[in-house]
C-alpha cells in the first residue's frame, strides 16, 4: 500500500503542476487588471504603471511565466497584490484554519447525520417514517445553499434571534474566558455549519438508504439472522460495513463539494476564510493569491481522493492496493 | 428483531440530536449572559456601551495615508494620523474651507463651521503674491504617540514618500504643482524647505490658486523617525503598516485582517482631542443582506449605502433606526459613443457614430428617458434629475437656471425624424438601410442601474429604438470602456469636491483618459483652462455657467439623476453631522447613548 500512496504522490505532482501551469494563463487571458482601482480621475496615470511594474505585469506573458516558475521552484509563490503584499501563504495561513474547521465539522455532520439517516430509512423501508425522511431528505437536497442560507438567517436571526449572523466571534467575546470564547465561536458556527451539511447529508442519507436496502438483501445477513445474531450486530457489524464502502468514497470527493460551499458561506456569513480569499482574489485579479488558493485546494483534493482511496481498501479486505 | 434495532438508531440520533441542542444552549447561556438583557443582539452590554460598530463592505488596504487607497483606509487612518489643515465644505456656498489654529481661507457661514479648528498641525500660512510659495507656521505643542514632536521635516520627509515611483502612492498627483513636477521629476529641495522646525515652505513651479494649493499640501504626514529606515520596495509590506503610530484622535487596538479593525480613544490626542466614544469597531461584512440583518438585529450601528427598496421594512422591524442622507456627489448616466469608436481604435480618427454622432439624435434620446420615472419608481426621494456632472451642492458654480429636458416621446421622435431617422416594416426607426439597434452594457450587482436600464429599454422601444441590455462582470465592463469597445453603457461618477472635468471631457482623447463618449468641444477645454487660471474659485463662476449650457445643449451622455447616498444609523448615535466631504466626517465628535435608554 505504500508503493501504491507513493504512486500517486508522484502522479499527483505533475497533476496539480498543471493545473497551476493553466490557472497562471487562464487568469491573465481573462479581461481585467490588477492596477484597474488605480484607474481613475484623480489618480495621475503613472500610479497604474508603476503599479504594473512593480508586479512584473510589463513583461511578455512567456517571461512572466518563467519567472514564476522560477519562483515556484524555490517555495515563492509571491506576495499578494490586493491584501497588503502580503506573502500568499501568510494570507492562506490565516484563512486555511477557519475553512478547514468549517469544512471538518461540515464533514463530521454530513457523514453523522447522513449515514444514521439513511439507516433509519433503510431499515424502516416503506413506513411513514422512511417516507418522510426521504421526501425531507430530497427537500434539502434540491435547495439551492445560499438561499437556504438567507432564509436561515431570516428566520434564527432575524424572526427569532437566537442565532448570530456574521463574524467568528462576538465584539469583546475575549473577556469570556477560554471555554466562553469557544462556545462563542461554536455558536457562530452553528448557522453556517448547518447550511452546509444539510444538503450533503442528505444526499449521503438517499446513498446510505440505497446501499443499505441491497446487502440487507444479500445472503450473508440472511445468513447472520439464521445464525441468531442479535439484529444490531446484523445491522451494524454486517451490513452497514459493506454498506458503507461506497459511502466512504464520497468522503473524498465531497472534499471539493463542501471548500466549494464554503466560498458563499464565507462570504455570506463573514467568515474570513479560503473561500472568501478565492472569490476576492479573483475580483481583485490578485494573480499570485489566486494561483497559491488553486495550488493549496487542488492539493487537499487530490489527498482527499487519495485518503478515500486507501480508506476503501482499509474497510474492504478484498481490495488491494 | 428489526424494530429493536431502528429503535437504538433513533435513540442515537435522538442523543445526538440533544447532545447538539446542550451544547447550543450551553453557548446561548454564555452569550446571553453578557447580553445586557435589551434585546439588541448579542453584543455584550458593556462593550455595547462605549463601542461604535461601523459595517464595512471589505477591510482596509493600508491604514498608511501614503498607500492606502480606499475610501474605508482614509475614514480610518483620517482618525489615526493628525492633518495640517481641518478641511470643511460650507453647505451654504458649496466651497470647500480650510482651517490652521489661527487662521481660515474664508469666513465661515453663521450655522457651518461644526469643525473645530483645534485638530490642525498649522498655526497659519501664508501665500505669496505670485501664488508661487506656500509657508505654513507649524504648532509646536504637537506630539506623535510616542511623545516625539510632530515637525516639519515629517511633511518634507512624507512628501518624498508620496512622490516616490517605486512606492507608487495614489496621491502623487497632489504634488503635480511642485518645482520641477512639469520637468518629470520634482526638486525636493527646493520644492519643499524646512528652514526649523515649526517652518513649512512649498514652493511651486506655476501660479496656484491658493485653495488649491491648500488642498494638495495637506497630505497626511507620517512619523519620520519611525518609517526613515524602511527602504521605498519594502514599504508597502513594512511590518510598521500594522502598527500605524499616530497623533489623531485614536489609536488602533487590533486589527484581525478581513474581520475586524478596532480603533480606541487616544487619551493623549490634543489634535484636537480624544474621541469622544471609548472604541468604534470597524467590522467586515462582505454581504449586503447580512449588514442589513445586522443593522436590523443591533450588531452593529451604522451601515452605508442601504438601498432604498429596503427603507420600509428596516425601520418597521426596528424604531431604534433611521436613515441618513449624504449628497449630491454621486450621478449616474446612459454614455453614448459621439465618436465612431471602431474607426478610432483601428485608425486614431474621430468621426461621428452612426447612430449617436449628432447632438441632436443624442438630446432625442435624454428627451425619449423617462428620468422621473426611475426616480419614483426606485431613488424616490433621495434622486435629482441630474443636467451635467457640476453638482446643486456646489451652489456658488451650479447653474440653476438650467430647466432639465422634460420627458417627451412625441418631441424626441420629431427631433430624430429631422435627423432623417423613419419607422422601418418591423417598426424599428431606420436611416439608410440602418435599423436603430443597439446594445446598452452596464456592470453586474448594481440594483439601481438593472433597474433604470429596464425603463430606459421600454421608453426607447416606445419612440421605435430597439435597445438590448447586457450586463458584465465589472472588471470586463470597464476594461471595455476603457478600451472603447461599448457603443452604449449605462455608469456612473462620483465627483470631486474641486471642480476639474477636464479628464472626463477634454478633446484630446489620449489625454482625457475617461472621455469614454469621445466627446470633442474646444469651447470646453477653453472654458477649463480659463477656470484653472482664477486664483480665485468664485471667480471662474461664469465659466463653469457657459460650460454648464453647452453639456445642456450638446447632451455628449444623458445625465440621468444625483443619488443621495443613504445610510441607516442606530439612533443611540448623537452628534453626527454627515457632509458630502463623508458619513465619518466628524465621528470623532459622536456620542453614544447608554443602551439603558434606547431599549423602550
Amino acid at each position: 500500500m505504500l508503493i501504491y500512496i507513493l504512486k500517486r504522490l508522484l502522479i499527483a505532482v505533475p497533476l496539480i503542476f498543471g493545473v497551476l501551469t493553466l490557472t497562471f494563463f487562464i487568469i491573465r487571458l481573462a479581461p481585467g487588471d490588477p492596477a484597474a482601482f488605480f484607474i481613475q480621475p484623480g489618480i495621475s496615470p503613472n500610479v497604474a504603471e508603476q503599479i504594473r511594474a512593480q508586479y512584473g505585469l510589463n513583461d511578455p506573458l512567456p517571461v512572466q511565466y518563467f519567472k514564476w516558475l522560477a519562483n515556484v521552484l524555490q517555495g515563492d509563490f509571491g506576495r499578494s497584490f490586493s491584501r497588503a503584499q502580503q506573502p500568499v501563504f501568510d494570507v492562506i495561513a490565516e484563512a486555511l484554519p477557519i475553512t478547514v474547521i468549517i469544512a471538518g465539522l461540515t464533514l463530521v455532520a454530513n457523514f453523522t447525520f447522513g449515514i444514521l439517516i439513511g439507516i433509519i430509512s433503510a431499515v424502516r423501508q416503506n413506513t411513514f417514517l422512511d417516507r418522510f425522511l426521504t421526501v425531507t431528505a430530497l427537500f434539502f437536497y434540491s435547495m439551492p445553499e445560499f438561499w437556504f442560507a438567507l432564509m436561515m438567517i431570516i428566520l434564527f436571526a432575524l424572526k427569532f434571534p437566537v442565532f448570530p449572523v456574521s463574524g467568528l466571534n462576538e465584539i469583546g467575546a475575549e473577556s469570556y474566558g477560554p471555554i466562553g470564547f469557544l462556545l462563542d465561536r461554536l455558536w457562530h458556527l452553528v448557522l453556517p455549519v448547518t447550511v452546509l451539511s444539510i444538503n450533503g447529508a442528505a444526499g449521503i442519507a438517499r446513498y446510505v438508504r440505497g446501499s443499505m436496502l441491497e446487502v440487507i438483501r444479500q445472503d450473508y445477513i440472511r445468513t447472520a439472522r439464521a445464525k441468531g445474531l442479535p439484529e444490531h450486530v446484523v445491522i451494524f457489524k454486517h451490513a452497514l460495513r459493506n454498506a458503507l464502502l461506497p459511502v466512504i468514497t464520497l468522503m473524498g470527493s465531497s472534499l471539493p463539494f463542501i471548500f466549494s460551499g464554503a466560498l458563499f458561506i464565507e462570504v455570506i456569513f463573514a467568515f474570513p476564510g479560503m473561500g472568501r480569499v478565492t472569490v476576492e482574489a479573483i475580483f481583485a485579479r490578485d494573480y499570485p493569491l489566486i494561483i497559491a488558493n488553486t495550488f493549496i485546494s487542488g492539493s487537499l483534493i487530490v489527498l482527499g481522493n487519495l485518503f478515500a482511496d486507501v480508506l476503501y481498501a482499509v474497510a474492504d479486505p478484498r481490495i488491494k492496493l | 428483531m428489526i424494530e429493536t434495532c431502528a429503535d437504538r438508531v433513533s435513540a442515537a440520533f435522538r442523543l445526538a440530536a440533544a447532545l447538539f441542542i446542550v451544547l447550543n444552549m450551553l453557548a446561548f447561556s454564555a452569550c446571553s449572559r453578557n447580553n445586557g438583557g435589551n434585546g439588541k443582539g448579542a453584543k455584550s452590554s458593556a462593550a455595547m456601551d462605549s463601542t461604535l460598530v461601523i459595517a464595512m463592505l471589505g477591510d482596509a488596504d493600508y491604514l498608511n495615508p501614503v498607500i492606502g487607497a480606499t475610501v474605508t483606509s482614509s475614514n480610518i487612518f483620517g482618525l489615526i494620523y493628525p492633518s495640517l489643515l481641518q478641511s470643511e465644505f460650507d453647505t451654504t456656498t458649496g466651497l470647500m474651507n480650510y482651517m490652521a489654529l489661527e487662521k481660515k481661507l474664508r469666513e465661515v457661514t453663521p450655522g457651518q463651521g461644526k469643525k473645530a479648528p483645534k485638530g490642525a498641525l498649522a498655526k497659519s500660512w501664508h501665500m505669496s503674491d505670485d501664488h508661487k510659495s506656500l509657508t505654513y507656521i507649524l504648532r509646536n505643542d504637537a506630539h506623535w504617540d510616542d511623545g516625539k514632536p510632530v515637525v516639519s521635516a515629517d511633511f518634507k520627509f512624507s512628501y518624498q514618500l508620496y512622490g516616490n515611483p517605486v512606492i507608487a502612492s495614489a496621491r502623487q498627483q497632489y504634488l503635480a504643482e511642485l518645482v520641477g513636477a512639469d520637468k518629470g521629476r520634482i526638486d525636493f529641495d527646493k520644492a519643499i524647505e524646512t528652514p526649523n522646525d515649526t517652518t513649512l515652505v512649498f514652493r511651486f513651479y506655476k501660479p496656484v490658486p491658493e485653495h488649491l494649493a491648500l488642498f494638495h499640501t495637506s497630505l497626511t504626514p507620517l512619523p519620520r523617525h519611525r518609517w526613515k529606515d524602511v527602504k521605498a520596495d519594502e514599504f508597502r509590506h513594512s511590518p510598521l503598516n500594522l502598527e500605524p503610530l499616530g497623533a489623531g484622535p485614536y489609536k488602533l487596538k487590533n486589527w484581525q485582517q478581513q474581520q475586524e479593525i478596532v480603533l480606541v480613544s487616544n487619551r493623549k490626542s490634543n489634535l484636537p482631542k480624544p474621541g469622544t466614544i471609548p472604541a468604534i469597531s470597524f467590522k467586515v461584512v462582505p454581504d449586503y443582506t447580512v449588514r442589513l440583518t445586522q443593522l436590523q438585529t443591533g450588531a452593529v450601528d451604522v451601515v452605508e449605502n442601504i438601498k432604498p427598496e429596503d427603507f420600509t421594512a428596516l425601520l418597521k422591524a426596528n424604531h431604534q433606526l433611521e436613515i441618513k442622507t449624504v449628497g449630491l456627489r454621486v450621478y449616474d448616466y446612459v454614455g453614448w459613443s459621439n465618436i465612431d469608436q471602431d474607426e478610432y481604435r483601428k485608425s486614431g480618427t474621430c468621426k461621428p457614430h452612426p447612430l449617436f454622432g449628432s447632438a441632436r439624435v443624442r438630446l432625442a434620446l435624454t428627451t425619449a428617458i423617462d428620468r422621473q420615472a426611475i426616480i419614483d419608481g426606485y431613488l424616490k426621494q433621495y434622486g435629482v434629475v441630474c443636467n451635467n456632472d457640476i453638482s446643486p451642492s456646489l451652489k456658488w458654480a451650479y447653474n440653476n437656471r438650467i430647466t432639465p429636458h422634460a420627458f417627451d416621446a412625441e418631441h424626441a421622435s420629431a427631433l430624430l425624424k429631422v435627423e432623417g431617422w423613419l419607422p422601418g416594416p418591423d417598426g424599428i426607426l431606420q436611416k439608410n438601410g440602418r435599423r436603430f439597434s443597439f446594445v446598452l452594457y452596464t456592470n453586474a450587482g448594481n440594483a439601481r442601474r438593472n433597474y433604470a436600464s429596464v425603463i430606459i429599454q421600454q421608453n426607447l422601444r416606445a419612440i421605435g429604438i430597439d435597445c438590448k441590455l447586457d450586463v458584465q462582470e465589472s472588471n470586463v465592463f470597464f476594461e471595455n470602456l476603457q478600451a472603447r469597445k461599448l457603443d452604449a453603457w449605462m455608469a456612473g461618477w462620483s465627483i470631486g469636491l474641486e471642480i476639474d472635468p477636464l479628464d472626463v471631457w477634454g478633446s484630446d482623447l489620449k489625454k482625457s483618459r475617461f472621455n469614454f463618449a469621445g466627446y470633442r468641444n474646444p469651447r470646453i477645454d477653453e472654458l477649463c483652462e480659463l477656470a484653472k487660471q482664477k486664483m480665485d474659485p468664485v471667480g471662474a463662476k461664469p465659466y463653469w455657467l457657459e460650460y454648464q449650457e453647452i453639456l445642456h445643449r450638446d447632451q455628449p451622455i444623458t445625465f440621468l439623476y444625483w443619488i443621495k447616498e443613504t445610510q441607516g444609523f442606530s439612533k443611540r448615535i448623537e452628534g453626527e453631522d454627515l457632509n458630502i466631504s463623508g458619513t465619518f466626517y466628524n465621528v470623532d465628535d459622536w456620542r453614544l447613548r447608554p443602551s439603558a435608554n434606547i431599549a423602550q
